[in-house]
Protein backbone atom coordinates (compact mmCIF):
# COMPACT_ATOMS: atom_id res chain seq x y z
CA UNK A 1 0.00 0.00 0.00
CA UNK A 2 2.96 2.25 0.54
CA UNK A 3 3.86 1.72 -3.06
CA UNK A 4 0.36 2.57 -4.17
CA UNK A 5 0.67 5.79 -2.26
CA UNK A 6 4.16 6.45 -3.42
CA UNK A 7 3.15 9.34 -5.59
CA UNK A 8 0.88 11.07 -3.14
CA UNK A 9 1.61 14.43 -1.78
CA UNK A 10 3.30 15.43 1.45
CA UNK A 11 2.21 13.66 4.60
CA UNK A 12 -0.16 11.51 2.60
CA UNK A 13 2.69 9.36 1.52
CA UNK A 14 4.74 9.43 4.66
CA UNK A 15 2.47 8.82 7.60
CA UNK A 16 0.86 5.42 7.95
CA UNK A 17 -2.52 6.52 9.10
CA UNK A 18 -2.78 9.03 6.35
CA UNK A 19 -1.62 6.50 3.83
CA UNK A 20 -4.38 4.07 4.74
CA UNK A 21 -6.99 6.78 4.60
CA UNK A 22 -5.83 8.24 1.36
CA UNK A 23 -5.44 4.91 -0.35
CA UNK A 24 -8.97 4.04 0.63
CA UNK A 25 -10.22 7.28 -0.81
CA UNK A 26 -8.25 6.69 -3.95
CA UNK A 27 -9.76 3.26 -4.48
CA UNK A 28 -13.25 4.50 -3.77
CA UNK A 29 -12.84 7.36 -6.19
CA UNK A 30 -11.53 5.14 -8.89
CA UNK A 31 -14.38 2.67 -8.47
CA UNK A 32 -17.01 5.36 -8.50
CA UNK A 33 -15.46 7.22 -11.36
CA UNK A 34 -15.21 4.22 -13.57
CA UNK A 35 -18.95 4.35 -13.64
CA UNK A 36 -18.93 8.08 -14.18
CA UNK A 37 -16.39 7.80 -16.93
CA UNK A 38 -18.96 6.19 -19.11
CA UNK A 39 -21.34 9.04 -18.55
CA UNK A 40 -18.67 11.67 -18.95
CA UNK A 41 -17.49 10.37 -22.24
CA UNK A 42 -20.92 10.17 -23.64
CA UNK A 43 -21.48 13.77 -22.70
CA UNK A 44 -18.24 14.74 -24.32
CA UNK A 45 -19.13 13.00 -27.53
CA UNK A 46 -22.52 14.53 -27.65
CA UNK A 47 -21.06 17.96 -27.19
CA UNK A 48 -18.59 17.39 -29.93
CA UNK A 49 -21.14 16.03 -32.32
CA UNK A 50 -23.37 18.95 -31.54
CA UNK A 51 -20.62 21.39 -32.29
CA UNK A 52 -19.74 19.70 -35.52
CA UNK A 53 -23.31 19.55 -36.77
CA UNK A 54 -23.87 23.18 -36.07
CA UNK A 55 -20.82 24.10 -38.06
CA UNK A 56 -21.84 22.20 -41.13
CA UNK A 57 -25.34 23.57 -41.19
CA UNK A 58 -26.77 20.44 -42.69
CA UNK A 59 -28.77 19.89 -39.55
CA UNK A 60 -29.54 22.53 -37.02
CA UNK A 61 -28.55 20.56 -34.01
CA UNK A 62 -27.41 17.31 -32.54
CA UNK A 63 -30.95 16.27 -31.83
CA UNK A 64 -31.97 16.58 -35.45
CA UNK A 65 -28.91 14.71 -36.58
CA UNK A 66 -29.56 11.81 -34.25
CA UNK A 67 -33.21 11.71 -35.13
CA UNK A 68 -32.39 11.44 -38.79
CA UNK A 69 -29.70 8.92 -38.15
CA UNK A 70 -32.19 6.66 -36.51
CA UNK A 71 -34.83 7.25 -39.10
CA UNK A 72 -32.40 6.03 -41.69
CA UNK A 73 -31.36 3.07 -39.61
CA UNK A 74 -27.76 4.04 -39.14
CA UNK A 75 -26.38 2.60 -35.97
CA UNK A 76 -23.17 4.48 -35.79
CA UNK A 77 -22.80 5.34 -32.20
CA UNK A 78 -21.87 8.57 -30.60
CA UNK A 79 -18.36 7.58 -29.78
CA UNK A 80 -17.71 6.96 -33.41
CA UNK A 81 -19.48 10.01 -34.61
CA UNK A 82 -17.44 12.13 -32.30
CA UNK A 83 -14.22 10.57 -33.46
CA UNK A 84 -15.25 11.07 -37.01
CA UNK A 85 -16.12 14.65 -36.32
CA UNK A 86 -12.67 15.32 -35.06
CA UNK A 87 -10.51 13.21 -37.31
CA UNK A 88 -12.50 13.14 -40.48
CA UNK A 89 -14.88 16.03 -40.54
CA UNK A 90 -15.58 15.52 -44.18
CA UNK A 91 -16.97 12.12 -43.45
CA UNK A 92 -19.38 13.46 -40.92
CA UNK A 93 -20.50 16.03 -43.41
CA UNK A 94 -21.00 13.34 -46.01
CA UNK A 95 -23.02 11.22 -43.64
CA UNK A 96 -25.26 14.06 -42.63
CA UNK A 97 -25.81 15.07 -46.20
CA UNK A 98 -26.75 11.60 -47.15
CA UNK A 99 -29.30 11.17 -44.45
CA UNK A 100 -30.75 14.54 -45.13
CA UNK A 101 -31.25 13.87 -48.79
CA UNK A 102 -32.74 10.49 -48.20
CA UNK A 103 -35.48 11.94 -46.14
CA UNK B 1 3.21 -0.16 -43.71
CA UNK B 2 6.40 -0.53 -41.88
CA UNK B 3 4.76 -0.40 -38.53
CA UNK B 4 2.36 -3.15 -39.18
CA UNK B 5 1.27 -3.61 -35.64
CA UNK B 6 0.85 -0.08 -34.49
CA UNK B 7 -1.60 -0.39 -31.70
CA UNK B 8 -4.83 1.02 -32.82
CA UNK B 9 -5.71 2.81 -29.71
CA UNK B 10 -8.25 4.91 -31.39
CA UNK B 11 -11.37 3.47 -30.18
CA UNK B 12 -11.26 0.01 -28.83
CA UNK B 13 -11.97 -0.93 -25.36
CA UNK B 14 -9.18 0.93 -23.72
CA UNK B 15 -8.74 4.16 -25.37
CA UNK B 16 -9.42 7.66 -24.57
CA UNK B 17 -10.95 9.22 -27.55
CA UNK B 18 -9.98 12.19 -29.52
CA UNK B 19 -7.08 14.43 -29.59
CA UNK B 20 -5.07 12.29 -27.28
CA UNK B 21 -6.05 9.11 -28.88
CA UNK B 22 -2.78 7.35 -29.39
CA UNK B 23 -1.42 7.78 -25.96
CA UNK B 24 -4.05 7.87 -23.29
CA UNK B 25 -5.53 4.65 -22.14
CA UNK B 26 -8.73 4.26 -20.40
CA UNK B 27 -10.88 1.23 -20.04
CA UNK B 28 -14.14 1.75 -21.61
CA UNK B 29 -16.77 0.34 -23.73
CA UNK B 30 -19.38 1.99 -25.76
CA UNK B 31 -22.36 2.57 -23.69
CA UNK B 32 -24.37 4.50 -26.11
CA UNK B 33 -27.76 2.98 -26.24
CA UNK B 34 -27.70 3.64 -29.90
CA UNK B 35 -25.18 0.98 -30.51
CA UNK B 36 -27.29 -1.84 -29.24
CA UNK B 37 -29.70 -2.36 -31.99
CA UNK B 38 -32.94 -3.98 -30.93
CA UNK B 39 -32.75 -6.40 -33.78
CA UNK B 40 -30.35 -9.22 -33.45
CA UNK B 41 -28.02 -9.43 -36.36
CA UNK B 42 -26.91 -12.73 -37.53
CA UNK B 43 -23.58 -12.45 -39.06
CA UNK B 44 -22.96 -14.39 -42.11
CA UNK B 45 -19.51 -15.31 -43.02
CA UNK B 46 -18.65 -13.52 -46.17
CA UNK B 47 -17.07 -15.65 -48.77
CA UNK B 48 -13.80 -14.39 -49.87
CA UNK B 49 -10.74 -13.22 -48.57
CA UNK B 50 -8.85 -10.24 -48.17
CA UNK B 51 -5.51 -9.69 -49.64
CA UNK B 52 -2.92 -8.09 -47.48
CA UNK B 53 -3.71 -4.49 -47.89
CA UNK B 54 -0.64 -2.95 -49.24
CA UNK B 55 -0.96 0.47 -50.65
CA UNK B 56 -3.96 2.04 -52.11
CA UNK B 57 -4.20 -0.67 -54.66
CA UNK B 58 -5.99 -3.63 -53.39
CA UNK B 59 -5.99 -6.87 -55.15
CA UNK B 60 -9.69 -7.10 -55.50
CA UNK B 61 -10.93 -10.48 -54.48
CA UNK B 62 -14.02 -12.07 -55.86
CA UNK B 63 -16.78 -11.37 -53.48
CA UNK B 64 -19.35 -14.03 -53.37
CA UNK B 65 -22.62 -13.69 -51.66
CA UNK B 66 -22.52 -14.12 -47.97
CA UNK B 67 -23.61 -17.29 -46.29
CA UNK B 68 -21.10 -19.65 -47.70
CA UNK B 69 -18.08 -20.76 -45.85
CA UNK B 70 -15.22 -18.71 -46.95
CA UNK B 71 -12.92 -20.14 -49.50
CA UNK B 72 -9.47 -18.88 -48.82
CA UNK B 73 -7.32 -18.00 -51.71
CA UNK B 74 -3.81 -19.29 -51.85
CA UNK B 75 -2.52 -15.96 -50.63
CA UNK B 76 -4.32 -16.39 -47.39
CA UNK B 77 -3.72 -20.05 -47.05
CA UNK B 78 -1.47 -19.74 -44.09
CA UNK B 79 -3.88 -17.52 -42.28
CA UNK B 80 -6.81 -19.76 -42.84
CA UNK B 81 -5.02 -22.71 -41.40
CA UNK B 82 -6.85 -22.74 -38.14
CA UNK B 83 -10.23 -22.28 -39.61
CA UNK B 84 -12.09 -20.40 -42.21
CA UNK B 85 -14.17 -17.36 -41.53
CA UNK B 86 -16.18 -17.72 -38.42
CA UNK B 87 -19.49 -16.29 -37.66
CA UNK B 88 -18.75 -13.71 -35.14
CA UNK B 89 -20.99 -11.48 -33.16
CA UNK B 90 -19.08 -8.64 -34.39
CA UNK B 91 -19.73 -5.49 -36.22
CA UNK B 92 -17.17 -3.47 -37.87
CA UNK B 93 -17.29 0.18 -38.37
CA UNK B 94 -14.23 0.91 -40.15
CA UNK B 95 -13.03 4.20 -41.16
CA UNK B 96 -10.02 4.95 -42.95
CA UNK B 97 -7.85 7.93 -43.22
CA UNK B 98 -5.59 7.41 -46.11
CA UNK B 99 -6.45 4.01 -47.27
CA UNK B 100 -9.46 2.02 -46.73
CA UNK B 101 -10.72 1.51 -43.32
CA UNK B 102 -13.97 0.23 -42.00
CA UNK B 103 -15.88 0.96 -38.91
CA UNK B 104 -16.86 -2.12 -37.00
CA UNK B 105 -19.05 -3.10 -34.20
CA UNK B 106 -17.83 -5.90 -32.03
CA UNK B 107 -19.46 -7.15 -28.90
CA UNK B 108 -21.74 -4.14 -28.83
CA UNK B 109 -18.84 -1.76 -29.13
CA UNK B 110 -17.83 0.01 -32.27
CA UNK B 111 -14.33 0.43 -33.53
CA UNK B 112 -12.58 2.30 -36.21
CA UNK B 113 -10.22 -0.09 -37.80
CA UNK B 114 -7.44 0.11 -40.29
CA UNK B 115 -5.66 -2.69 -41.97
CA UNK B 116 -2.39 -3.55 -40.37
CA UNK B 117 -3.36 -2.41 -36.93
CA UNK B 118 -4.72 -4.28 -34.00
CA UNK B 119 -7.62 -3.73 -31.71
CA UNK B 120 -8.62 -5.10 -28.36
CA UNK B 121 -12.12 -6.47 -28.13
CA UNK B 122 -14.10 -8.47 -25.68
CA UNK B 123 -12.97 -12.04 -25.41
CA UNK B 124 -14.18 -14.11 -28.31
CA UNK B 125 -14.92 -17.43 -26.80
CA UNK B 126 -14.28 -19.90 -29.52
CA UNK B 127 -11.29 -18.26 -31.08
CA UNK B 128 -7.82 -19.61 -30.79
CA UNK B 129 -4.66 -17.79 -31.52
CA UNK B 130 -3.99 -17.44 -35.21
CA UNK B 131 -7.56 -18.04 -36.19
CA UNK B 132 -8.76 -16.01 -39.04
CA UNK B 133 -11.91 -14.20 -38.26
CA UNK B 134 -14.28 -12.37 -40.47
CA UNK B 135 -16.14 -9.50 -38.99
CA UNK B 136 -19.34 -8.92 -40.76
CA UNK B 137 -21.02 -5.98 -39.31
CA UNK B 138 -19.38 -3.21 -41.11
CA UNK B 139 -21.20 -0.01 -40.47
CA UNK B 140 -19.20 2.30 -42.59
CA UNK B 141 -16.30 1.99 -44.92
CA UNK B 142 -14.41 4.99 -45.95
CA UNK B 143 -11.66 5.51 -48.40
CA UNK B 144 -9.93 8.62 -49.39
CA UNK B 145 -12.64 9.71 -51.78
CA UNK B 146 -15.66 7.73 -50.96
CA UNK B 147 -17.72 6.68 -48.05
CA UNK B 148 -19.86 3.60 -48.05
CA UNK B 149 -22.37 4.40 -45.42
CA UNK B 150 -24.18 1.39 -44.19
CA UNK B 151 -27.87 1.57 -43.55
CA UNK B 152 -27.28 0.08 -41.10
CA UNK B 153 -24.71 -2.29 -42.43
CA UNK B 154 -22.62 -2.25 -45.55
CA UNK B 155 -23.85 -5.43 -47.15
CA UNK B 156 -21.30 -8.03 -47.98
CA UNK B 157 -18.51 -6.05 -46.51
CA UNK B 158 -16.20 -7.95 -44.30
CA UNK B 159 -13.20 -7.17 -42.26
CA UNK B 160 -10.65 -9.87 -41.97
CA UNK B 161 -8.75 -10.21 -38.80
CA UNK B 162 -6.43 -12.65 -37.19
CA UNK B 163 -6.60 -13.42 -33.52
CA UNK B 164 -3.26 -12.43 -32.15
CA UNK B 165 -3.71 -13.04 -28.51
CA UNK B 166 -6.32 -13.87 -25.92
CA UNK B 167 -5.33 -11.97 -22.88
CA UNK B 168 -6.74 -9.89 -20.09
CA UNK B 169 -7.07 -6.21 -19.52
CA UNK B 170 -5.16 -4.44 -16.84
CA UNK B 171 -6.37 -5.03 -13.36
CA UNK B 172 -8.98 -2.76 -11.93
CA UNK B 173 -9.52 -2.76 -8.23
CA UNK B 174 -13.11 -2.96 -7.17
CA UNK B 175 -13.31 -1.34 -3.79
CA UNK B 176 -16.44 -0.91 -1.76
CA UNK B 177 -16.37 1.10 1.37
CA UNK B 178 -18.87 2.56 3.78
CA UNK B 179 -17.52 5.07 6.18
CA UNK B 180 -18.03 4.67 9.92
CA UNK B 181 -19.63 1.29 9.39
CA UNK B 182 -16.50 -0.81 9.24
CA UNK B 183 -17.39 -2.16 5.86
CA UNK B 184 -14.91 -2.49 3.10
CA UNK B 185 -14.39 -5.02 0.35
CA UNK B 186 -11.52 -5.16 -2.06
CA UNK B 187 -11.56 -7.21 -5.22
CA UNK B 188 -9.38 -7.24 -8.27
CA UNK B 189 -10.71 -7.81 -11.71
CA UNK B 190 -9.12 -8.44 -15.07
CA UNK B 191 -11.45 -8.53 -17.97
CA UNK B 192 -10.59 -11.06 -20.64
CA UNK B 193 -9.97 -9.58 -24.02
CA UNK B 194 -8.86 -10.60 -27.45
CA UNK B 195 -6.43 -8.83 -29.64
CA UNK B 196 -7.30 -8.88 -33.28
CA UNK B 197 -4.97 -7.83 -35.98
CA UNK B 198 -6.85 -6.48 -38.92
CA UNK B 199 -5.57 -7.83 -42.16
CA UNK B 200 -7.93 -6.41 -44.66
CA UNK B 201 -11.28 -5.13 -45.68
CA UNK B 202 -13.27 -6.44 -48.56
CA UNK B 203 -16.63 -6.71 -50.11
CA UNK B 204 -17.67 -3.13 -49.89
CA UNK B 205 -17.13 -2.16 -53.48
CA UNK B 206 -20.56 -3.01 -54.73
CA UNK B 207 -22.29 -0.97 -52.19
CA UNK B 208 -23.44 2.46 -53.26
CA UNK B 209 -20.85 4.97 -52.34
CA UNK B 210 -21.01 8.58 -51.51
CA UNK B 211 -18.24 10.87 -52.48
CA UNK B 212 -16.76 12.55 -49.53
CA UNK B 213 -17.76 16.16 -49.62
CA UNK B 214 -15.83 19.06 -48.38
CA UNK B 215 -17.93 21.23 -46.17
CA UNK B 216 -15.76 24.22 -46.75
CA UNK B 217 -16.22 24.10 -50.46
CA UNK B 218 -19.94 23.50 -50.23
Amino acid sequence: MCSFASNFRGAHLRLNRMITQQVRRAFVSSHRDRGRQKRDFRRLWITRINAATRIYKVFDSYSKLIHNLYKNELILNRKMLAQVAVLNPNNLYTISNKIKTIN
Amino acid sequence: MATATLPLRLLPSKTLTLPFFPSARRPFASFAAASSSPRSWRLLAAAEEAPEPVEVEFVEPESEAAEEASVPEPVEAQLAAAGAGKDADIFAVVMHLHRLFPWLQIGSRQYIVMPGRYIYTQRLKGANVNDEIILNKVLLVSTRDKAYIGMPVVTNAAVHAVVEEQGRDDKVIVFKYKKKKKYQRKLGHRQPNTRLKITGISGYEDYPADPILDPVAA
